[in-house]
């Protein structure tokens, strides 16, 4: 258990460190959600004056949307490092010492949940900037936990796949498949009230929406309320049997 | 050290990759594995470092099974791949410390590794430098250096000068040879280069799909392959002379005569030299030069791996091999293979041959080098 944590640790720093070496990826990942929230915000902006719109401008709606996006363009390069590392014999590499094959994918997830997160706050510092209502600390704070069970899912499921797949191209493609229809079947960019019946019915399998929801909740102030309680729970689980799966796949691939 | 019983592993694509093969490797030993492309050279190895799973059959490195406990055989190994593994985007220095932790060593004994491994390798003035910015032979001898970091008794090395100058190269032998003699360390490696595996192995196993063809030191392989050539350079009127004598002499086997020269096939080269010079001499006929060549190692290579060089003979060793040579004519077949390896001449000076003198050459030629420390010691 020590080992799995120190091996963790050590590979996330790894990871962390790479990063840091490309500042011009930092920056565009930071850059590329403040125009979506930019974009979106005028986009949409006459929507929320339609009736049944909840109160607020567009932008204070979508915050949680542009916050979702975030996560899963942040995480669905996960699987394609992966991939290039597998093919780059990075992995073998690994493989061949005592490493926790665990902490291998752990430590990819949570360095890609732990980008999202700072893509993330970086979000809401912004959105404060632009006059959107936070409730305050504690609210945020729990945003985020919802920010980084979310990412570890995406970004489990992105790692699972990409030992799937085992081709860059087809991960990539299939990831845009996967999220961007996901956004749409949640509340990020339409209220439940004007969505048709059977999209609201999806909605009630879907992380993102979930997340939204929860972020949602969390920013305008009403913390304790059983429909996030619940949909905190999903999101655990969500990321649990992700992380999981995507264990179990590298596990059973790398032997 | 290194065991193997009837190993097979058929991958999930259907290729057959291994055949029941059995290895036995002994402590100390560097033991060069050859066998052409797909021969399941590269198999083995991921098998014995615990990073693929035989269909059947069992391995043991020091006596730790390679399936029940990789753990314990994952620490008394070092795995060097056909492709370098190293990161590169981080620094040497940082890639020797990531696989000492991966390794789950302490701090200390890290950095000090480290310090050993840089000047070891003679990295440690780009020890700082990202990996992307090395050249490839440098990143060999990083991927190498990782490899090492755990002070492993087992070093597994695929094509390990693969894309390396000749400079680099004889530098790496050495190296081995230090790793080897001095540190004690087991070493099993894979190569296509057949001198390369002649130098320095002391056991040479031959695979060709998925099976060991044979097993034994170079010499005992160069001399399962019966005859080495003396070629005798004679003034044009004494050939015929020269011919007579030597015809019924029973050192030799078979006589050629060719333009200016004589070619006599004996079994024993430097045994029937000074016999012949003897004999040649007595009857008062003047050796103007003499070269010997011996089988090589790609005489044995392409014996066993069922390769044959001359077109339309693709009997897999069914009848001696010799036995072609005689049916085509001796002469005939050694030439083609001249021609066929380029090169990589079949004939040396015989002073080539004698192992002392060769040294001391590759020495001479390495005077330059960065691995200066290993000269001492190999
Ligand atoms: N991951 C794999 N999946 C399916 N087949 C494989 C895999 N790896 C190797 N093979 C097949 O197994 C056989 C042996 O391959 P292997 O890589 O062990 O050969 P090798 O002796 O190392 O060859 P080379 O000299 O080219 O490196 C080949 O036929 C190859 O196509
Ligand atoms: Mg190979």
């Amino acid at each position: 258990m020590i080992c799995l944590i120190s091996d963790t640790w050590y590979l996330f720093n790894k990871y962390v460190r790479i990063t840091l070496r490309m500042p011009m990826w930092a920056l565009f990942t930071i850059i590329q959600p403040l125009i979506w929230l930019l974009i979106f915000g005028q986009l949409f902006k006459n929507m929320a004056s339609l009736p049944g719109f909840p109160a607020g401008r567009y932008m204070d709606f979508f915050l949680p949307g542009a916050v979702i996006m975030t996560v899963l363009f942040g995480t669905s390069w996960s699987g394609v490092s992966l991939l290039r590392e597998i093919n780059f014999g990075t992995v073998e590499k690994m493989l061949v010492t005592p490493v926790s094959r665990i902490s291998i994918v752990m430590s990819r997830v949570i360095h890609s949940a732990f980008t999202v997160i700072i893509q993330c706050l970086i979000i809401f510092i912004v959105a404060l900037i632009f006059g959107v209502r936070v409730s305050g600390f504690s609210g945020m704070l729990l945003s985020l936990i919802v920010v980084f069970l979310l990412a570890v899912g995406f970004s489990g499921i992105s790692n699972g796949l990409a030992i799937w797949i085992k081709r860059e191209e087809p991960l990539v493609v299939m990831g845009n498949m996967m999220t961007l229809p996901l956004m749409f079947f949640s509340s990020a960019m339409v209220p439940k009230s004007f969505m048709p019946e059977w999209i609201r019915i999806i909605t009630m399998v879907n992380p993102i929406d979930y997340a939204v929801e929860a972020i949602r909740v969390f920013y305008t102030g009403v913390v304790s309320s059983e429909a996030v309680f619940a949909g905190f729970a999903f999101l655990v689980l969500f990321a649990l049997v992700s992380i999981s799966w995507a264990t179990e796949m590298f596990v059973n691939q790398s032997e | 050290m290194i065991k193997t019983e009837k190993l097979t592993k058929i991958y999930p694509s259907g290729t057959q990759a291994l055949d029941n093969l059995s290895i036995h490797v002994e402590e100390g030993e560097i033991f060069g594995f050859l066998g052409p492309n797909g021969a399941g050279k590269s198999t083995t190895i991921k098998i014995l470092t615990t990073l693929s799973r035989p269909t059947s059959g069992y391995a043991w490195i020091s006596g730790y099974n390679v399936q029940t406990e990789p753990n314990k055989v994952r620490c008394s190994i070092g795995y060097v791949a056909q492709e370098t593994g190293v990161d590169y985007f981080l620094s040497g220095r940082e890639n020797l410390v990531l696989q000492g932790r991966l390794y789950r060593m302490d701090s200390k004994t890290i950095s000090r590794r480290v310090e050993e491994l840089l000047e070891l390798f003679d990295l440690k003035d780009s020890a700082d430098a990202l990996v992307s910015n090395y050249s490839g032979g440098m990143r060999r001898k990083l991927d190498i250096a990782t490899a090492l970091i755990h002070n492993p008794k087992i070093l597994f090395l695929d094509e390990p000068t693969i894309g390396l100058d000749p400079h680099s190269r004889s530098s790496l032998w050495n190296f081995i040879r230090m790793l080897n003699k001095d540190l004690k360390v087991t070493l099993f490696l894979t190569t296509h280069y057949l001198d390369e595996a002649d130098k320095l192995s002391n056991r040479i196993g031959i695979l060709h799909k998925g099976s060991m063809k044979i097993v034994d030191t170079p010499e005992a392989l160069k001399d399962s392959i019966k005859g080495d050539s003396i070629t005798l350079s004679l003034n044009s009127g004494e050939k015929e002379k020269a011919n007579s004598i030597l015809k019924d002499n029973s050192i030799v086997k078979e006589l050629l005569c060719e333009d200016g020269h004589v070619r006599v096939y004996v079994n024993n080269g430097s045994e029937a030299i000074p016999a012949l010079m003897k004999l040649l001499t007595q009857h008062g006929i003047e050796i103007l030069s003499l070269t010997i060549s011996r089988p090589s190692l790609d005489d044995v290579y392409l014996k066993y791996s069922g390769v044959s060089f001359k077109e339309g003979d693709s009997s897999e060793g069914s009848n001696p091999w010799w036995a072609q040579w005689q049916k085509g004519g001796w002469g005939k077949k050694w030439k083609g293979e001249g021609k066929r390896e380029g090169e990589k001449s079949e004939e040396k000076p015989w002073e080539k041959w004698n192992n002392k003198q060769e040294e001391s050459w590759d020495k001479s030629k390495n005077q330059e080098e960065p691995w200066k420390k290993w000269q001492g010691k190999s």
